[in-house]
């Protein structure tokens, strides 16, 4: 069997605080192929940027990786010397941030931010570098590259600053890009043409994944999902099949909080209470204080992610190769 | 000026000839002074919201939407034109007069944590107003704070910790508890749920729906979530580059827009269950500097000329 371009196993990542360790990511696991793109839906809190902030090691300074492993293209990088890591995150992964005035340096201008780490990893030379830069810039949809690459942030449009830093992420050509809610901050309008300029990388096979809470954006873009809760994948499926038929009560209730345009006579069905405090976690399933269908098992004993399947035959997976579709929860009845 | 009494009511609608409205903009100006020269930021934009009515501005950053809610607000003299409250010029109001005025207009910011003291428990800072506007004695303040956090989702127990040690949702239901907490009329929210997770979202504003209706708020909603806005809104005002573009009740902005702005907003919208996928991708570019009028194409339905 091939190596995937991306793949988690049982991934654990703890905050070491005064009070003790507290687990904001639980068992994770996931893959990413090159040319698709994996959602990863949740509130605030879920554990959704950490996690992929430990397959990057990028942590805040209080938190460690506690177990699991992270293959990049079957390299293993959990136990990676710092300075190869620090390999691995120049050429073979990118990064995109939600605010980009805050990912870019504004003392610098783009030809600096956009350059440095090629020459400074021995990718390429400085004036190879300039080229790959502009043509970059080029990419991004960015007009008169040769002239924009000496500004700086500041001097850029909202949509523009958020362009230059894709930009930045991908001109050295990684395997992978990890963009965290890459056009919560920006426009609507922006916002599609954000998504169409990821979808061409895309579709130039870097594997991506999209930290998101909007659940139109992970359809419009994305292949598969896995929905967090509490630093647990809760549910795992083809975008399309998450929000035809959400399984796990939490994808429900997300899918009915959703506003859409035209929805306005379907009733909202907020769901009630809010996350859960991480310290003080609900024993049993960990939704169990805000689901309607929760019962006495829930309370008690935690479900694993588990297939959903009907006789035995995976279901709902549209029939793709590599489908995957897994719920974690006591109520949901086709479980092997 | 023109006497109070006979201003010509500045938009026509079906309601207008018989009831004065609660907050009205009569070619409203707006010029910011900065050292890059001048910003006009809001143009000859006139709109007027009844008692009960919501009142949705919609359009993407640098449209003037918010700079539109600090002028409702009295928070920003307008360059030219009048904001009215109740019928009265909120440019002639001063001092204490214009203190008790502001009781009966508050509003929800966009960036909760920026709007809240950070020095003071979230139970203070729902007190606040009440104390500013001499109500009740401390004890009774701070039992209406707890109520109205209560009201809002924000658990008792947790009224005494400082607004940092709250989520952004928690904070921004901080900040519309400290807006309801002088029974105000008018709400003027600025993005009040574009901070907010989607399940804090929804119930967010199914609370908004609730005391909009138990209270009888007027309500002007900014937003450039154009899904909250359909849901949330009676009438629809769509504000590009300073100017309104479109201004039609809610169904007919959205069933049928008019102007290709409008358009092309709701062509980005992502859907989340309905098919297809929308297509892209009508480009127009505003000319400010060739302004046209308002033309109504339908009663109460008013699109710009392009």
């Amino acid at each position: 069997m091939t190596n995937s371009l991306l793949e988690v196993r049982d991934l654990r990542t703890d905050f070491l605080l005064k009070s003790g360790r507290l687990r904001v990511v639980d068992g994770v696991s996931l893959t990413v192929e090159p040319g698709q793109a994996l959602a990863i839906v949740g509130e605030s809190g879920s554990g959704k940027s950490i996690t992929m902030r430990s397959v990057m090691r990028v942590l805040p300074k209080t938190a460690r990786i506690a177990g699991g492993s992270v293959r990049l293209d079957g390299r293993e990088l959990t136990e990676l010397p710092e300075r190869q890591m620090r390999q691995v995150r120049g050429r073979q992964i990118g990064m995109v941030f939600q605010n980009a005035m805050e990912a870019l340096n504004p003392t610098l201008t783009l030809e600096r931010q956009l350059t440095e780490h090629l020459s400074w990893h021995g990718i390429c030379g400085k004036a190879e570098a300039r080229r790959r830069a502009i043509e970059t810039l080029g990419d991004v949809g960015i007009p008169e590259p040769e002239k924009r690459i000496r500004t700086y942030p500041f001097q850029l449009s909202g949509g523009m600053r958020q362009r230059a830093m894709i930009a930045m992420a991908m001109v050295a050509r990684p395997s992978l890009l990890i963009a965290d809610e890459p056009t919560t901050a920006v426009d609507v309008t922006v916002q599609r043409q954000i998504l169409d300029l990821l979808a061409e990388f895309k579709a130039r096979g870097t594997g991506i994944v999209m930290i998101t809470h909007d659940l139109g954006v992970a359809r419009y873009f994305c292949d598969d999902a896995v929905v967090m809760y509490a630093g647990r994948i809760v549910e795992r499926a083809p975008v399309r099949e998450l929000l035809a038929r959400p399984s796990h009560p939490y994808s429900t209730g997300l899918f009915r909080s959703t506003i859409e345009v035209g929805g306005r006579d379907r009733a909202l069905a907020p769901i009630p209470g809010a996350p859960p405090d991480l310290a003080q976690r609900p024993p049993g399933c960990a939704f169990h204080p805000r689901c309607e269908r929760a019962e006495s098992v829930c309370r008690e004993n935690e479900q694993m992610l588990l297939p959903l399947t009907v006789n035995g035959v995976s279901r709902g997976t549209s029939g793709r190769p590599g489908a995957v579709r897994e719920a974690a929860c006591w109520k949901v009845a086709a479980h092997g | 000026m023109v006497d109070v009494s006979d201003v010509a009511e500045p938009v026509t609608t079906e309601r207008a000839a018989s009831e004065r409205p609660v907050i009205a903009a009569e070619h409203v100006d707006k010029v910011f002074n900065t050292r890059a020269g001048e910003v006009h930021a809001v143009r000859d934009v006139s709109l007027a919201v009844h008692s009960g009515q919501t009142l949705g501005l919609v359009g993407e950053s640098g449209s003037g939407k918010s700079t539109m809610a600090r002028l409702l607000m009295g928070l920003l003299p307008p360059t030219s034109g009048t904001v009215r409250l109740d019928g009265l010029d909120l440019s002639t109001v001063r001092g204490a007069r214009l203190r008790q005025l502001r009781s009966q207009m508050q509003m929800v910011f966009q960036n909760p944590f920026g709007s809240l003291l950070p020095h003071y428990s979230a139970a203070a800072n729902v007190a606040e107003p009440l104390r500013l506007h001499k109500r009740g004695d401390k004890a009774w303040r701070r039992e209406r704070a707890v109520e109205l956090l209560d009201l809002v989702g924000v658990n008792r127990r947790f009224v005494d910790h400082y607004p940092r040690q709250f989520s952004g949702g928690q904070q921004q239901r901080i900040a519309i508890a400290r807006a309801l907490a002088l029974e105000p009329r008018l709400l003027v929210c600025d993005e009040p749920t574009s901070s907010l997770d989607v399940s804090i979202q929804a119930q967010v504003l199914v609370l908004l729906e609730e005391l909009r209706s138990r209270l009888g708020l007027t309500v002007v909603f900014i937003s450039h979530n154009l899904a909250v806005v359909e849901r949330f809104a009676d009438r629809v005002t769509v504000m590009c580059m300073g100017q309104v573009v479109e201004s039609a009740p809610t169904e007919a902005l959205f069933g049928a827009p008019r102007h290709p702005y409008t358009e092309k907003l709701l062509a980005a919208i992502l859907p989340v269950t309905s098919d297809p996928l929308p297509q892209p991708d009508i480009s127009w570019r505003s000319s400010p500097d060739q302004p046209s009028a308002l033309v109504e194409v339908a009663p109460g339905h008013e699109v710009r000329e392009s």
